[in-house]
């Protein structure tokens, strides 16, 4: 129907999009949504290039050295942001991006305001492929392992987490630093495909590019944030519009999400079987309130409670 | 000293205009209980409605800049019907991302429909330039300043002394307790917006005249900034929203004038990583939400 | 006499956890009603269920003749229903005059509410002393007082008063309670909801006891007085 040179880019684009939304998806299963995912995409994106393209580096090695600092980053932003508030961390780490945008921009080396060029071309359609089907297959076994499971049960109540036994801070760094690792590569690998780096690109309106995939789809199950991806990137290029027009659609449609379908496309009632299969696992079913039931019971003080 | 003293007053100039923006802002916020990503855009909207009735109504100054605020009143009445409305109460990120798909369609409605480049600015406003020495300061900016402050002082007279000013503050505070007073908090949040956007309008003519352009996208370099001045001032008292925003013009003229103006635009946000870091709260205290 | 406000089978839950479950009462004008009950009885339930504050679920509440379960919070008010709440819920940030001001928010006419702010600062002298600063810079004792005048601002026929003596000093209670009693002898009528049983049925003409969201006793509050059920719920025997 259409030319594979027309739709290469598009599917190499949706999937780089994919790894990193992914990414993102592990952060947020332990209940931290981070406004940074540009910016550790870039840190990624830089490190990988700098080395392929200054060293000479073969391509693995580089895209490794990305995986490896995105974990450094994630881990290190994990371990300033465990105790804050919901609304501070979402803020600390947007200051973060801003702050690497401005970095990257004042560093010469790396081309500074004039972006970083030369890259060379590593990535094609089955690269990205092979990486995507790897960053899924590495959060879908996360999702469903106990250390998954762990996270979920923080982010719905980390009181009640610590309470079976579950360490938040552990909890939150690993999924950040994991999630982090997958940005990174991924960064990389699209950096090698659009060969320029602009630190302008690192800032807090492609980080929510990221977000938006992410409720757009659903957070609550792997495949949301996927699916949101897939549709808001493939759709506006196989529309044929004007850009200004696409962009208008795009915006429409998020709206037309948040208003009618709050919990994104894909959803699972959130109280599910997670936290219960939790409580089997740590075999303290009986001993403690489940989870569900301290929600309630809270639902039910706040009411009473002056606000 | 004639530096510091020029860039001081630059500073000023464009804090002026933060602080209308901001003040805006943080009163959508604390009243309808959502992070108004379109805010900016709603100035952008008031900036071009500007620009239309003074190409095509009359070159008169008065009649712009009333066509910017109804432009903008106008952006703002339909988007807190529509879309800030139902999104009261719901997550942040939520009513950002909704908010934001509106400034989307703001941006490129407009950019389709006019440019997306910069748009020439019907000059109703002589630019004379005055000036002792080294100093200068142009009738433009005077006209930017005058307008913001004005603004700024009826916001704030609004706010403290009127009957729905302190409604405004009333569900700020407690939302539910001014409704079990009478107050239609829909109604109070409603004129809230409208007032809000009518006067992010009116700075935005002065904008658009000041800098002798219109852009669709100028938004963007409102928006966060405003974001950011809320929060470091905290959304307990409008007046420290207007101290910060001026302060942060200030402090971005001096960067510029003694540093770099690629480093301009980091202050704001280095600003506020400090600030978060020692008071979570803001300087001068928040309303949890 | 006809009563003021009714409330027939009223139905409250949060998250399918039942707050309120199918509660009955009634107030005539002029009287002090008061409903005891432990923490989490459903007591402040009821009376936002009132306000328009909470959406029952089944049940109704009418208020001088008009249903109110399906009118906004600020219609609720405008017919005559005022609120003292449960630890004040001042604006803290607001002056005393202005809280006093926003308890007559929808009075049109300036010199009544001037009239009514000269009357307040009449009967408690220590809020006319205060009326420049913030509310929250006031005492425990303070606070409260400007809570019931706030309450009394916008000439109510019925106050619905949220724990009253929670937290503050017994000689404050005590005034509280007479404060009650004084408002209601200018003819308004009180709903009360309190846990300090002893003092709350000296000053209420009829009682109601609650536990786990049901009215399990009613009468006179003379009679509910003597009651031993009063003491059993007080020690928590059924809550």
């Amino acid at each position: 129907m259409l030319s594979f040179a027309f739709w290469e880019p598009v599917a190499i684009f949706t999937l780089l999009n994919v790894i990193l939304v992914t990414g993102l998806y592990v952060t947020a299963l332990s209940g931290q949504l981070s406004l940074a995912t540009a910016a550790i995409a870039g840190i990624g994106a830089y490190a990988a290039a700098v080395l392929t393209t200054n060293f000479n580096w073969p391509f693995v090695p580089a895209v490794a050295v990305a995986v490896v600092s995105g974990a450094i980053v994630g881990a290190g932003i994990a371990t300033v942001t465990v105790k804050m508030r919901d609304f501070i961390l979402k803020l600390t780490t947007l200051a973060f991006g801003e702050a690497v945008s401005v970095i990257a921009f004042n560093i010469e080396y790396i081309g500074g305001a004039n972006s970083f060029t030369g890259i060379p071309l590593y990535t094609n359609l089955k690269v990205v492929l092979i990486a995507t089907i790897i960053a899924l297959y590495v959060a879908w076994r996360f999702d469903g392992s106990r250390l998954g499971l762990a996270a979920r049960a923080v982010r719905d109540d980390p009181l009640a987490a610590a309470a079976t036994g579950v360490s938040v801070r552990a909890s939150r760094t690993l999924t950040f630093a994991l999630g982090s690792a997958l940005i990174g590569g991924g960064g990389a690998i699209q950096a090698h495909y659009v060969l320029t780096l602009n630190p302008q690109e690192l800032g807090f309106f492609n980080s929510l590019t990221y977000i938006i995939f992410l409720l757009f789809g659903g957070m609550h199950v792997l495949w949301g944030p996927v699916l949101g991806a897939i549709i808001l990137t493939a759709i506006p290029e196989l529309i044929r519009f004007a850009s200004q027009y696409r962009l208008i659609l795009y915006g429409l449609v998020i709206v037309v999400v948040v208003l009618f379908r709050p919990e994104g496309l894909l959803t699972r009632t959130p109280t599910g079987a997670g936290r219960r299969r939790l409580a089997r696992l740590l075999r303290l079913g009986r001993a403690l309130p489940t989870p569900g039931a301290v929600d309630e019971r809270a639902g039910a003080d706040r009411v009473d409670a002056p606000r | 000293m004639t530096l510091l003293l020029q860039q001081l007053l630059n500073g000023l100039i464009i804090g002026s205009t933060y602080a209308v923006v901001a003040l805006g802002f943080s009163l959508v916020f604390t009243v309808a209980r959502v992070i108004n990503f379109a805010h900016p855009d709603i100035f952008m909207v008031g900036m071009f409605a500007g620009l239309l009735a003074g190409a095509h109504i009359s070159q008169n100054f008065i009649v712009v800049l009333v066509a910017g605020a109804l432009g903008a009143a106008a952006v703002g009445y339909g988007l807190e019907r529509v879309v800030l409305r139902p999104l009261r109460s719901r997550d942040v990120l939520m009513t950002l991302m909704g908010t934001l798909g509106v400034a989307i369609m703001l941006q490129n409605g407009m950019a389709a429909l006019m440019s997306p480049d910069p748009v020439a600015y019907p000059r109703v406003v002589p630019n004379v330039a005055f000036g002792t020495g080294d100093i200068s300061i142009s009738s433009l900016q005077v006209v930017n300043f005058g307008l913001s402050v004005v603004m700024l002082a009826a916001a704030s007279f609004y706010v403290r002394r009127t009957r729905y000013g302190r409604a405004t503050r009333a569900i700020a505070e407690r939302p539910d307790v001014a409704a079990a007073f009478g107050v239609d908090v829909n109604r109070v949040s409603q004129i809230t917006v409208v007032l809000a956007s009518g006067m992010a309008g009116v700075a935005a003519v002065s904008v658009g005249l000041l800098y002798g352009s219109a852009w669709a996208f100028v938004g963007l370099l409102y928006g966060l900034k405003s974001f950011v001045c809320m929060l470091v001032a905290g959304n307990r008292y409008f007046d420290g929203v207007m101290l910060v925003a001026l302060t942060l013009g200030v402090l971005e003229a001096l960067v510029t004038g003694y540093f770099s103006s690629s480093l301009r635009d980091a202050v704001a946000f280095f600003v506020l990583i400090v600030v978060l870091y020692f008071r979570p709260d803001g300087l001068f205290g928040s309303y949890a939400v | 006499m006809t009563p003021l406000l009714t409330i027939s089978d009223l139905h409250v839950s949060y998250k399918a956890v039942p707050a309120v479950a199918g509660v009955s009462l009634e107030i005539c004008e002029g009287e002090v009603r008061v409903i005891l009950g432990a923490n989490g009885a459903g007591k402040t339930t009821i009376i936002k269920a009132i306000l328009g504050l909470a959406r029952p679920h089944r049940g109704a509440i009418r208020f001088a003749g008009q249903e109110l379960l399906r009118l906004p919070s600020h219609r609720i008010h405008q017919l005559g229903i005022s609120w003292v709440p449960e630890a004040r819920q001042l604006w803290g940030s607001l002056t005393v005059l202005d809280n006093l001001r926003m308890g007559a928010f929808l009075e049109n006419d300036r010199a009544k509410i001037a009239e009514r702010v000269d009357h307040m600062f009449k009967r408690f002298p220590r809020l006319a002393e205060r009326q420049t600063q913030v509310a929250g810079s006031l005492s425990g004792g303070e606070q409260q007082m400007l809570a019931i005048a706030r309450a009394l601002m916008s000439d109510p026929k019925l106050v619905l008063m949220d724990e009253p003596s929670l937290g503050l000093a017994p000689l404050v209670v005590r005034d509280v309670f007479r404060l009650a009693k004084e408002i209601n002898g200018r003819g308004v009528a009180i709903l009360m909801v309190e846990q300090n049983a002893r003092q709350a049925l000296k000053v209420a003409d009829w009682a109601y006891l609650l536990s786990v969201g049901r009215v399990v006793e009613s009468g006179r509050a003379a009679d509910i007085a003597g009651k031993e059920s009063v003491q059993e719920i007080f020690l928590g025997g059924r809550a």
